[in-house]
Parts: C-alpha cells; structure tokens; sequence
C-alpha cells in the first residue's frame, strides 16, 4: 500500500490545502497495535506528530473502543457470575475391571430369556412312548386284579346257599353257634334275676 | 481472570479414560479449559448476540462441540482460536434462523444497552466524565449492532477479542485482505458514530466520509 495523505479542503476547521489520514490509513492504524506499525505506516506515524486534528481523533476513538472493551468484559463477567452453575452429567468411563461383571450379567441375561423357552419346549414336545405305555399297562394291570377281586367277592357270596348273616340260623347244630345261643340265653336270665 | 462457577463440574479429568488408541488433546482436562476460556466464549457471544441466555446455552454447545471434536483438533491454532471459531460457527448458525429474529424481538434475556454502559469502570474519572464515557460505550455499542453480521463478527474479534488479522482470517475462514476490508468498514461507521457523537469534528461529514460511511452501509444490508 502506497501512503498517501488526503487534501481535504472541505473541512470547515482546516485551512485550504490542509491534508488528513485517508479513511484507510486510519483503519490501519486503529486496527494496529501501535506499537507494530510498519514501514507502510511511517508516513502517516509522521502525520500525526504533526497533525492535532488527526491524532485527537485517533486518540479519541481509541479511547472509546478501549472503554468499549472494558465495559463490555466486566457486563459479560458479571453476568457469567450471576449464571447458575453448569450441572451437566458426569461420563463414566468404560472400565475394564468391569469386563468380567458384564459377561456374567449378560449370561444371566440370557438365561433368564432362555429359561421360558426350555419350560415351553418341554410341555410341548410329548413323553417317550416306552415310558408312557408302561405307565398305561401298570394302571390297566390293577385295575383289572381289583375288578376281578370284586368279582370273586360277590360270585362267592352269590354261590352261598345261605348268606353270612344267616349262617347262624341256618346250621343251628354247629358248636360254635350252641355256644353262642347258649351264652347268650344264660346272659338274658342273669338280667331277669 | 474472575470463574465465578465453583460448581463447574462438567467432566472432571479424574474420570476420564481416553483409551490407549486416542492421542492426548489438550481438551482432556476439560474442567481447565472451561475454567480458562469460558469468559472468553461467553463474552464473544454475548456481545455478537446481545442475548444472555442464547450467549449462554451457545457457550455450554461451544464446549460440548470442542470436547466431540477434541480428537480432530491438529493445534494448528491455538486453543482459544479453535474454540472462538467453534461459537462463531454457532452464532453463525444461530442467528440464521428466523426463531432467532422473533425471539430477538421479545426476549426478556436481551442485553440492554444502558447496562452495558454502566458496567464501564469508573477508574478515577470524574462524574462527567464518566458519564461522557457512558455515552461513548453506549454508542459504540448500538453501532455494532447495525453492522453486518460479518463485520460485527471481525469488529468484535479484533478490539473485543483482541485477536491479530492472520487469527481473525483463521477463525472466520476468510482471506486475510477480506478481513481488513470488511474491519475498516466497520471502522468507518464507528468512527462517523464517534465523532457525531462527540461532535468534536466536522469531518464526519465530508463527501469521504460520507462515501465510506455509505459503502459500510450498503455492506450492512
């Protein structure tokens, strides 16, 4: 960039001929730490040693961007302090002691989901034949001896000539029933006497 | 520099296991970079957005992008660099939405002007002259606000921020003579809003001034 100050004879305070900083050399030196002007800049460094007008304005809006930035800092500062705490959650790392616990949990998961579907197969699938067939024959077997018990029981009965409850009656001269009529006699006179 | 936030506890750096496979960044201790950076970011975004709670929730999304993204940071900048970079990109994104415009309208969290100028130091100005200050820091102020959004954004990193041009162009991605010219617009139009302020000169309305300061507003719209 060529340094290059302007004339600027429309200027109500300056004098015919009086020259200033162009508008970009201004912006040059706001936007330059003063300290780091370049050679590009000398001339208009030089300007302002000589021109009050320039370095007033320079000075002046250096001031009000610097209290800009203040202002600014301490408003954001004293807001942020005013701002309640971040509470974000804390991450938990993946640790590798851990590893042993998941594999067992997962294990358990996956048998607990399994255990429906033993229980489920085993009411489904049916018993095996042999072990089914033997039980049936068992229940046949003793059914059959006490139907034919019975049986036995009432064709003995039926083939009697005299019931069991009549035997007594019917066969008077057996010893067993003399004795039994005898003392029964015997015992209905005491209660007489 | 003031951490007002004693409970920060965002990832504390005892809980962190990266794994052998991820190389160290400088994001590792996060609860650090908050600590240091994060009146930075907040102060960049609140002063592009003029919004506490937007520069707010942007802040935390700057740290949680920075933290995702920790591995691809290369430390071909500095840190604050890639981090004022990341919440620009978010304003940027923010701000793009027409949400942002109604809620720019009526939020009950948009900075007001007069606050900010009362938050100026006083030093050991007299009352009139702080008050001229006041004036000045309020005006400045409204000034950026009717920047453009880019000029905002550059006006804002070199004399907020304090950045360099070559960072600047790094943060904003833009060719180092794009970055001055838009800065020296954004100039203009401070320095014409200064000196009608002050009205310590008449040379604000010269016809090289005018003409500047009409080519920084054609820049705004």
């Amino acid at each position: 960039m060529t340094p290059q100050l302007t004339t600027q004879p429309g200027l109500a305070d300056s004098a015919p001929g009086e020259t200033h900083l162009t508008g970009e050399q201004f912006g040059e030196l706001m936007a330059r730490p003063a300290e780091s002007a370049g050679a590009e800049l000398a001339l208009a460094e030089a300007h302002l040693l000589v021109c009050e007008q320039c370095a007033a304005e320079l000075a002046s809006l250096r001031e009000a961007i610097c209290l800009f930035r203040e202002a600014s800092s301490t408003y954001a500062d004293e807001e942020l302090r005013r701002r309640p705490s971040w509470i974000l959650p804390e991450r938990r790392s993946f640790s590798r002691s851990l590893v042993p616990a998941y594999w067992v949990a997962a294990a358990a998961m996956f048998m607990t989901a399994l255990f429906p579907l033993q229980v489920l197969r085993r009411h489904s699938v049916a018993p095996a034949p042999a072990a089914v067939s033997s039980v049936a024959a068992s229940d046949a077997d003793r059914d059959a001896q006490s139907d034919e018990a019975l049986l036995e029981d009432v064709n003995s009965e039926i083939s009697r000539s005299v019931p069991a409850s009549m035997q007594a009656l019917a066969d008077p001269s057996d010893d067993e029933t003399a004795v039994n009529s005898e003392t029964s006699v015997a015992t209905s006179n005491q209660r007489k006497d | 520099m003031h951490m007002g936030h004693e409970g920060v506890r965002m990832f504390p750096s005892t809980s962190l296991t990266l794994g052998n496979e991820a190389r160290a960044t400088p994001l590792d201790d996060l609860e650090n970079v908050v600590a240091l950076y994060q009146p930075r970011v907040f102060r960049f975004l609140l002063a592009t957005l003029r919004d506490r709670d937007a520069a707010e929730t942007l802040t935390q999304e700057t740290f949680l992008r920075a933290w995702s993204a920790r591995v691809s940071f290369r430390e071909d900048c500095s840190l604050a660099t890639w981090l004022i970079r990341i919440a620009l990109n978010l304003a940027r994104d923010h701000t793009r939405t027409g949400r942002f415009r109604f809620w720019k309208r009526v939020s009950a969290s948009a900075v007001d002007v007069a606050d900010v100028a009362a938050s100026v130091p006083a030093h050991d100005r007299s009352a009139e002259a702080q008050l001229i200050a006041q004036q000045q820091v309020a005006g400045i102020w409204a000034t950026v606000a009717g920047l453009s959004a880019r000029q905002r954004s550059i006006f804002l990193l070199r004399f907020l921020e304090e950045m360099e041009i070559p960072e600047i162009a790094t943060v904003t991605g833009l060719p180092l003579g794009t970055v001055k010219s838009h800065l020296y617009r954004a100039l203009a139009v401070i320095r014409a809003q200064h000196n009608s302020a002050s009205g310590a000169t008449a040379r604000s309305s010269t016809p090289r001034n005018a003409t500047m300061r009409k080519a920084a507003t054609k820049e705004m719209q």
